[in-house]
């Protein structure tokens, strides 16, 4: 079936910008430059990480992150200190970003809204301790175009086990 | 084998000093302590608000049972272990919900939500003494029940101690929490965080009231906020709040000292409190805390409200099983799993009557310090696997816990208090694990 509201020539566009730009946010994380994702985000960007299944609001439900761009800050310099002890050995992750589907926004100051599936296996080296696990889910980008590229206003991550008991999650999804 | 360790081998593990690393190690150990010490004590299982109306039910654990708390149709809270009587299959698969009973899937056997068997198919086939009324084919229920200001623990113990007598002093912890909401009532809401950690469960306790390690231990999320010069008068979606969380961990180790700890007879232990900026502290001012404030003042009276908002306690630990903060609205359930394995379950309350955006720093209270990502508890779990892991080296065989051991005062009646550079806490919780373990010298 076609989509009538969305001329299949601006889609493409769309997505093709998007997944550039969710690519390129991936290979950020799994490089560890958590300096240049931060970049990434909008100055009234957020970045959010559900933790109750089809969470309504962060405000009175519980979240894994919830994170304004100055809290995020405080995040990434807390990674970067030498004893940041949840962090030693910081996690290696690899991100896989699929199912990508972009269209305009419809909210003020909304450019682009893309929707994917992420996947990011984590491992931590550590002999006997050493971990390695998987974590997934459906992900939301609302994006602003700016001078300097698309800027993140809101990045949500719903995690399929979002609400299990998990270990530490060093490395932001 | 739990048998082959008797008294006196237990009572060689524990000194006024230090403990012995098999406490940690040894699954014999494990296996003692959950049937004298989770199997005996009284455990939070759940807060009335989680099982509100006849058919609502909340599944928690205790010692090794799985175990469904009910609010059965005459209006009583029970709780039931999670195990067909029949097959041994588990009636119920959700964590929580609204039934009108548990039927096993295997082969339909259908019990009521006070655990009484009702049904099962093909009566005719069972032999003549078959009795569906009794007991023993009901699901087990755990022996005692009590409600304390809506909270509910049991007691897989037939027989023992009063719960009024096991919580002691502790009770004014859940007074203090109830007694913050202006409507005189207070609800589980918000969801429940989750955590499991590699290490044994007693290393979580012995952290909760340590007040030497976020000195060390947080400092990078404690450099992170000093990096961070912000204006707390300038508007902020969680009032500043996660930022004063992680800065509160930078107290130097004066200001530490000047933090009381203290130690109840059976292990319970607590601390003062260390927020002193931003909007969790004590005293803090701003359009929220007022209009709470107002509405605090207006149900109790000025004199009562000062006293309640005054208390200002940190990680009341209610030995063995949760660690309650009043003042943030929060609750930690400690779940050991195996000797080096636990989990921990956090949930928070709303205070009815107060603002909504009271609540919503309950909410971020529980998030900071709770998600897996929280960039302080991170640390923490960091180090608790850090000593599961070291302690798995046979030597050195003995720990040290002496900090402060010359200092303690006794307060009469089993209590012990010190100043905060104390090991005081974890002196209090190994004499109480020993008097579980061992009974009493």
């Amino acid at each position: 079936m076609s989509d009538r509201t969305q001329p299949a020539p601006l889609n493409a566009a769309l997505k093709a910008e998007a997944e550039a730009f969710l690519v390129a946010e991936g290979r950020l994380l799994d490089g560890q430059r958590f300096e240049d994702w931060l970049a990434l985000f909008a100055e009234d960007g957020f970045y959010w990480v559900p933790a109750v299944p089809e969470q309504s609001d962060p405000f009175n439900q519980i979240s894994i992150f919830y994170e304004d761009k100055s809290v995020l800050t405080m995040r990434v310099r807390r990674l970067s200190h030498p004893r940041a002890y949840g962090a030693l050995p910081m996690t290696r992750t690899a991100h896989l970003v699929g199912s990508i589907t972009a269209e305009p926004g419809d909210e003020q100051g909304i450019d682009l809204v893309c929707r994917s599936t992420v996947m990011m296996a984590d491992y931590r080296a550590g002999g006997d301790r050493a971990d390695r696990r998987v974590w997934a889910g459906q992900q939301i980008h609302k994006l602003r175009r700016t001078p300097e590229g698309l800027r993140i206003v809101l990045k949500r991550v719903d995690l399929i086990d979002c609400d299990a008991a998990h270990g530490v999650l060093a490395a932001p999804i | 084998m739990p048998d082959t360790i008797d008294t006196a081998d237990l009572r060689s593990l524990v000194r006024p000093n230090g403990v012995h690393r098999r406490l940690y190690t040894d699954p014999a150990i494990f296996d003692l302590e959950m049937e004298r010490i989770f199997g005996r004590c009284w455990l939070f299982l759940a807060h009335e608000s989680q099982v509100k109306k006849p058919g609502d039910f909340i599944r928690t654990r205790m010692a090794r049972d799985d175990v469904i708390v009910t609010r059965a149709q005459d209006g009583r809270v029970r709780a039931l272990v999670n195990r067909c009587t029949h097959r041994g299959a588990q009636v119920c698969a959700a964590e929580r919900g609204t039934a009108g009973g548990f039927a096993c899937p295997y082969h339909a056997w259908t019990f009521g939500l006070d655990g009484t068997l009702n049904s099962v198919p093909h009566r005719q086939s069972m032999p003549p003494g078959f009795d569906i009324k009794d007991p023993r084919l009901a699901l087990a229920q755990v022996p005692r029940i009590a409600i304390y200001r809506g909270f509910v623990f049991g007691s897989l113990a037939p027989e023992g101690e009063s719960l009024a007598d096991f919580l002691g002093p502790m009770a004014s912890v859940i007074d203090n929490l109830v007694d913050r909401a202006p409507d005189g009532e207070i609800e589980q809401a918000g969801g429940i965080a989750r955590q499991e950690y590699r290490g044994n469960w007693k290393l979580h306790h012995e952290n909760a009231n340590d007040t030497l390690h976020p000195s060390f231990v947080h400092e990078s999320s404690v450099a992170a906020a000093r990096s961070d010069k912000r204006d707390y008068a300038t508007p902020a979606y969680d009032d500043h709040q996660t930022h004063t969380q992680m800065l509160s961990n930078g107290f130097g180790l004066r200001e530490w000292q000047g933090v009381g700890l203290t130690g109840l007879a059976n292990g319970h232990t607590f601390m003062g409190g260390f927020y002193k900026s931003g909007v969790l502290a004590p005293g803090a001012d701003d359009p929220v805390l007022r209009e709470y404030r107002a509405k605090l003042i207006a149900r109790h009276g000025e004199a009562k409200a000062a006293a309640i908002l005054g208390e200002d306690r940190f990680n009341n630990l209610f030995y063995p099983n949760i660690s309650i903060n009043a003042q943030y609205q929060q609750l930690r359930i400690v779940q050991p799993l195996a000797v080096d394995r636990t989990r921990i379950v956090v949930m928070c309350f709303r205070l009815k009557g107060a603002p909504d955006a009271l609540f919503h720093r309950a909410v971020r209270f529980l998030t900071n310090l709770n998600s897996p990502a929280s960039m302080i508890l991170a640390d923490d779990v960091e180090i608790f696997e850090r000593c599961q892991a070291g302690l798995s080296n046979p030597v050195p065989e003995w720990l040290d816990h002496s900090r402060g051991l010359s200092t303690d005062r006794d307060a009469g009646g089993g209590r012990m208090e010190s100043a905060g550079v104390s090991e005081l806490p974890h002196r209090a919780q190994y004499a109480a694990w020993l008097r579980y373990m061992a009974g009493a010298a």
